[in-house]
């Protein structure tokens, strides 16, 4: 699927610096302050809602709008918040700060738990598999009778602060929201971060992150987990919000609702989160005001009014409200201080020393041979490219190196290494850097974003120290090298703009600048000069020279025998999987066999 | 627990099966050419039986203002978007409006006569699948090329509307239709109704066709190439609107049959429509959303897990078929590979 | 999106403007699964008079879905922006319970239409705000109980839903069956919207017991009895109160045929003798309903129930303050507990401190079905 043609004032996340969403959130951060002293009594009954609802949604926007992975089963673990503290504080008495640490223990365990079974299901299998645990959960919320089955468990107690009992409706509200837009600041802080950028690159498909050190089902499995997290806790602030929990609210037609809450709002900003809870919650009450008056009738019509709009409303807006607004919102590109220390280099191999060895690889599919015994070497500093006709075999060969696919026979080694076993992330740490034949950029972030995220394997802060903003230094470090490679590839000047605004042409340039983020030893280019026109071929032809005399070694694959010609040292030629000819590329071109196959018998 | 009974919870499980087969296989089709998860399918199942039920009850279904709501909305989208094009205005007003308030107009003289069973049961067919083209030119066409995931939430509040709407229309109690027959047969010491059959029958009937149009008919392999690519299903000379609003009409009428056969064996409420479509649902993607058999034996291990299920604990139903279709999908997802692209 | 805040305001300045009148606050699970309970409780509030003892009423009817979440949001909503006097609602047990906490902290008295007896719980202090107006599961189950007895049953299946409706059934039937010593041989669940219960009933009949209850409410409780007959089940079988209205006779169809129940007596109001007090409430109520929304439904008889206790209340309660006071509905609620006897549609209500919900025998009417009928089972 190719990706949705993005808006460019739709690039999200990065918010440092940004002078103009600082005064936004100052604002934003007034109005909450002073909303329940100003607001009636009713509005602030529904911004507790809203507030629970965010942290909910928020969870799903982290998994299902920004990691791609669609969960049905969020509220199956607000559920496991709510009845955790609801079972716990009412049957044993214990403090609800106790049940707070208990639930999101066992959250913790079950999230993991179910996260490694799930998510290693891909495709379609994954949302049915959350639809399916998650009413798991449900019923059995519902039959333990422990539990207080379908009627629900009543007489939870307030929560008490500093010794002050928050059992009114204004005080819960500022701890309700406290909580909302400190997760807010957590996970807006995560995604703009090492880890951040590995799990907005998680929707480009594994591959692409894997090809840059990222380990993609721990951090698949890190995200759902803090996802339940987040729910969790919006089911504990409901349980002692609302003093009553039955399963109703935990069930799969809240589940959709969250997913619902995150569409609509805009699935791929934290933000959106808080802004689809609003509408959506906002919404209905309105609509339970206003239709009696407008039909003369009460209920019934609410479902029904409501499903029209949400539908023309995602007609008009299909990513949501938020780049909507995003639109009116001023914006200015993201500051790059200077680093303190740069990222250390690598050395790379002296001259001649053999880089990558390919030795008898084969790979069949089902009945198909794709690549049948392939034997071939690059040298250090040393430009190679693969050729041949389309279905030669070239890019199954390119996965096979990279390690996207496993060999079926054969070995591969890479500086010395046999790597034939090894995955795409742990060949990637070696040194191997690759583009793609159909690019895969985050189209949502910025260029500078996107060749940043090549630098993964150069950083180490993980999660919460991200999350927590302790990973300036090596940020800056990340981003100097990003420009640097940016300006290498002479692409600077598009630093702030969104990937996928730029043409094809460029964004193939910006896949080899975020290639050359990760400081390999061998590059690998999977077609780089398609789709270029003839002006930006010399250029890259000029590029991939400078490379060589930097110390790189290249391989890459490429049709036009033109561009080719006048760059690479050697040609190995395939044909129906198999080689057909090596050598220089002149003797490459006399070769008959290499004709016939190009022109056809 | 003897043989009698083991057959007796099969045969019970085989019909439950066949019944969410059903919807399994009309959501492979749809989603096959429009990647639509459509979650309302159960409602094309319900409108048809509630439908059925007011004509036995000799009252006017309230499908007569559903239909033209939907033909009227339908043709005032299609005049606002096609002002300039006369002549394809005037086909898409005989594609998607006209059938709804011609069908309407037939539901409303049906009522009102003492037609016999076969024209009311035909009646309804028709007005079911005559929602199909529309409900696709209303909420689907506008957003044909958004991601899966737009498109799933555009179809649950679908489900929203037409849930709410068949409330409006047909109340809350359930409804049981008149059987088709009577006769009913025995197999050793079991007896199978003449209505299961006719089901199972219906059900065998339609996984053969739709395997065999979608993987050998031309026309079949074109509709599903509109789903991959839209773009190159035109230059095909496809057009997607087209492929969409096909596999809707043909998915309402599999929606309709499927209504009027189950009506008589269990009561249909105005919301049974979501339980058994998302039972459908776990078959159709234990088959993976692909292949018309697999989604089949998949509906059917759901509801033969259920039967079962609901004689050793039946207060664990769910929770046993939810928690054991887990593994099946854990076994089926590492048996077939799928690309990472696709959402 | 101005547009709708002009008109919230105005509606606001309205509701400012009419201040001094009774407001009565009703929230009903028109949709969901329990719309079939909550649709007749809604319609019933367009019957009601506009005026009670000499003051304007206003109802404010509001759907909560089903959900306990939109229920407590319904009653905050009626607290804090229409600040009404008495809450009518909810229609079922978990979204009654959820609103105990807020009608309690806002001291203003609420009329439950649902079930189990948990709702007015005498030992939990907050249930003072609290009352009750369908009679008690407890009341329904030792009904069933004692016509069991009377038949020689000893042995019982029971099969109700899986929900709080079920639930509550269960309970109180496993505390009646065992003071008769009667012995429940096995407790089966199933969903409202089941397309069968084959094997609950398989199981039931293999266990072999001489009657079995069903505990549903509307056509849902139709399908496992349905199957009952149809697999030839011989003992008998008990309904409860909830399957009390014409879309299960007709969904039933000859099925029905001699199934027990206790049911409240506005269904059968013409087959009750002259001297009965509640007939005539009931005659008043069945017909106005039947008029404008076909058949009855107990359910909505206890929608009027409650309209009948607060119309009684008020008169007393308009003694202590102005409508839209703390003093106006605390005193309401000291009149709806003050022991007196209300006549309503589904029996008569004697409430007190001790007794939310206060009905007794009269309340109930141990019923049959015959020839496609309600009909009173005569001792």
């Amino acid at each position: 699927m190719a990706a949705p043609l993005p808006n460019p004032a739709a690039v999200t996340g990065p918010a440092r610096g940004l002078s103009p969403v600082h005064a936004v959130a100052a604002v934003a951060l007034v109005a909450v302050a002073l909303a329940p002293l100003l607001a009636p009594a009713f509005y602030v009954t529904l911004l507790n809602y809203i507030g629970l609802y965010s942290l909910a949604t928020l969870g799903l926007v982290l998994l299902t709008g920004v990691a791609g992975q669609t969960s049905f089963g969020q509220a199956a673990f607000v559920g496991i918040g709510a009845y955790t503290t609801g079972v716990l504080t009412t049957q044993f008495a214990l403090s609800p700060w106790l049940t707070l640490l208990l639930a999101l223990a066992l959250t913790l365990a079950l999230g993991y738990l179910i996260g490694r079974i799930t998510l290693s299901m891909g495709g379609h299998y994954l949302p049915v598999a959350t639809i399916a645990w998650g009413l798991s959960i449900y019923f059995l919320m519902g039959t333990i009778e422990r539990f207080g089955g379908f009627t629900g468990i009543t007489g939870i107690p307030a929560v008490s602060l500093f010794g002050f009992t928050l059992d009114r409706e204004r005080h819960f509200y500022y701890f309700i929201w406290v909580v909302v837009l400190g997760a807010l600041w957590l996970c807006a802080n995560l995604l703009d971060s090492r880890p951040g950028r590995a799990i907005r690159g998680l929707k480009q498909g594994s591959g692409m992150v894997e090809a840059f050190g990222v380990h993609t089902t721990n951090t698949k499995t890190a995200v759902f987990v803090l996802a339940a997290l987040l729910a969790c806790l919006s089911g504990w602030l409901y349980a002692h919000l609302q003093r009553f929990v039955n399963p109703t609210p935990f069930g799969i037609n809240q589940g959709i609702e969250y997913l619902f809450m995150a569409v609509v709002g805009g699935a791929t900003s934290v933000w959106g989160a808080v802004l689809g809870a609003t509408l959506i919650t906002l919404l209905k009450t309105w609509l339970q005001d206003l239709l009696p008056k407008l039909l003369g009738q009460a209920g019934q019509f609410e479902m029904i009014v409501f499903g029209i709009l949400m539908i023309v409303l995602l007609q008009h807006a299909r990513e949501g409200l938020l780049p909507f607004l995003q639109r009116w919102l001023p914006r200015r590109p993201r500051a790059l201080p200077p680093a303190e220390v740069p990222l250390a280099r690598r050395t790379m191999p002296s001259p001649g020393s053999a880089v990558l060895r390919v030795e008898g690889a084969r790979k069949t599919f089902g009945g198909l041979i794709a690549v049948n015994e392939v034997s071939f070497e690059v040298a250090a500093h040393e430009v190679v490219g693969l050729i041949g006709p389309n279905g030669a075999g070239k890019s199954t060969c390119f996965n096979l190196i990279s390690g996207a696919l496993p060999l079926t026979s054969g070995g591969i080694r890479f500086l010395e290494q046999d790597v034939s076993a090894m995955s795409a992330s742990a060949i990637a740490r070696l040194g191997l850097g690759r583009t793609f034949q159909h690019v895969k950029l985050v189209a949502a972030m910025s260029v500078v974003e996107n060749v940043a995220l090549g630098a993964y394997l150069r950083g180490r802060t993980g999660f919460i120290r991200s999350a927590l903003r302790l990973n300036g230094q090596e940020e800056r470090a990340a981003f100097a090298e990003a420009m640097r490679q940016l300006e290498r590839v002479g692409l600077a000047a598009h630093a702030h703009d969104a990937a996928g605004s730029l043409p094809l042409g460029k964004q193939r340039i910006v896949e080899i600048a975020r290639a050359l983020a990760a400081d390999p030893i061998l590059l690998l280019l999977d077609e780089p000069a398609a789709g270029l026109r003839y002006a930006e071929k010399q250029q890259l032809a000029a590029l991939i020279k400078a490379l060589k005399t930097d110390g790189l070694t290249v391989l890459l694959v490429e049709h036009d025998m033109e561009f080719v010609m006048g760059l690479v040292d050697r040609l190995v030629v395939l044909n129906f999987g198999q080689k057909l000819a090596q050598g220089l590329p002149e003797e490459v071109q006399a070769n008959p066999a290499v004709r016939e196959a190009y022109l056809g018998a | 627990m003897d043989s009698t009974i083991v057959a007796l919870l099969a045969q019970d499980g085989l019909t439950n099966g066949s019944i969410y087969c059903l919807l399994a296989l009309a959501l492979v089709l749809v989603f096959a050419v429009t990647r639509v998860i459509f979650v309302p399918q159960g409602e094309f199942v319900v409108y048809a039986a509630l439908t059925m039920a007011s004509f036995d009850g000799a009252r006017t279904p309230g499908t007569v203002w559903l239909l033209l709501a939907l033909g009227g909305a339908a043709w005032l989208a299609d005049t606002v978007k096609l002002r300039r094009e006369p002549r394809r205005m005037a086909l898409a007003w005989l594609a998607t409006a006209a059938p709804c308030v011609a069908a309407a107009g037939l539901v409303a003289w049906v009522a009102a006569s003492k037609a016999p069973f076969v024209v009311q049961a035909l009646t309804t067919v028709l007005a079911v699948t005559a929602m199909g083209p529309a409900v696709y030119r209303l909420a689907f066409q506008p957003v044909a090329s958004a991601s899966v995931l737009v498109l799933l939430i555009v179809a649950v509040a679908l489900h929203f509307v037409l849930t709410g709407l068949a409330l409006l229309f047909f109340g809350a109690e359930g409804v049981r239709t008149p059987a088709f027959t009577s006769a009913s047969f025995s197999f050793g010491n079991i007896t199978v109704s003449g209505q299961s059959l006719l089901v199972y029958a219906f059900t065998a009937v339609l996984i053969v066709v739709m395997a065999v149009f979608f993987r050998y008919a031309l026309f079949g392999k074109a509709l599903r190439a509109t789903a991959a690519n839209r773009t190159g299903a035109r230059l095909v000379g496809i057009s997607p609107d087209f492929a969409g609003r096909l596999c809707f009409t043909l998915a309402a009428a599999i929606g309709a049959v499927s209504g009027l056969l189950i009506g008589p064996i269990t009561t249909v409420y105005y919301d049974s429509g979501f339980l058994i479509g998302l039972k459908g649902f776990v078959g159709a993607i234990v088959g993976g959303l692909v292949s018309y058999p697999i989604a089949a034996g998949g509906a059917l291990f759901v509801g033969l897990v259920e039967s079962f299920s609901s004689f050793w604990a039946s207060a664990y139903k769910e929770v046993l078929v939810f928690t054991l279709i887990i593994p099946v999908l854990l076994w089926r997802s590492l048996s077939t590979t799928h690309s990472d692209e696709e959402e | 999106m101005k547009k709708v805040l002009a008109v919230a305001v105005s509606a606001m300045l309205c509701a400012a403007a009419a201040q001094a009148q009774i407001k009565v606050g009703i929230t009903v699970s028109a949709t969901g699964p329990a719309a079939s309970l909550g649709i007749p409780e809604k319609n019933t509030f367009d019957l009601v008079p506009r005026t009670i003892g000499g003051q304007n009423v206003t109802y404010i009817v509001l759907d909560d879905a089903s959900d306990t979440t939109k229920a407590v949001t319904n009653a905050k909503k009626l607290i804090a922006e229409d600040k009404v006097d008495v809450i009518i609602g909810s229609t079922t047990t978990p979204t009654s319970l959820a609103i105990i906490d807020v009608v309690a902290e806002a001291e203003t008295p609420m009329l439950s239409m649902a079930a189990s007896a948990k709702i007015v719980d005498p030992a939990n202090p907050k249930t003072k705000w609290v009352f009750k107006t369908p009679q008690n599961d407890s009341l329904m189950a030792d009904a069933i109980v004692e016509n069991m007895k009377a038949n020689g049953v000893t042995t019982m299946g029971y099969i109700g839903f899986s929900d709080a409706y079920g639930e509550s059934w269960l309970h109180e039937m496993r505390r009646a069956a065992a003071a008769a010593g009667i012995k429940i041989v096995a407790d089966e669940r199933y969903n409202r919207t089941d397309a069968s219960t084959m094997g609950q009933v398989v199981k039931l009949m293999s266990l072999n017991p001489q009657a079995i209850l069903v505990a549903g409410s509307g056509t849902p409780a139709a399908t496992p009895h349905k199957e009952l007959v149809a697999r030839g089940y011989k003992g008998k079988i008990y309904q409860t109160h909830g399957v009390a209205n014409n879309d299960w006779l007709r969904v039933m169809g000859k099925d029905a045929e001699g199934t027990l129940l206790p049911a409240g007596p506005m269904l059968v109001w013409e087959q009750l003798p002259d001297s009965n007090p509640v007939k005539k409430v009931a005659r008043e109520y069945v017909t106005a309903y039947e008029a404008k929304f076909g058949p009855r439904s107990t359910f909505g008889g206890h929608a009027q129930d409650a309209f009948l206790l607060v119309n009684a209340a008020i008169p007393e309660a308009l003694k202590a303050g102005k409508p839209g006071t703390k003093e106006f509905r605390a005193a309401l609620r000291a009149a709806l507990e003050s022991g007196r006897e209300v006549v309503g549609v589904n029996g008569v209500f004697k409430i007190t401190p001790q007794d939310h919900n206060g009905m007794d025998a009269r309340a109930r009417q141990m019923l049959t079905v015959k020839d496609g009928k309600w009909l009173v089972v005569t001792k």
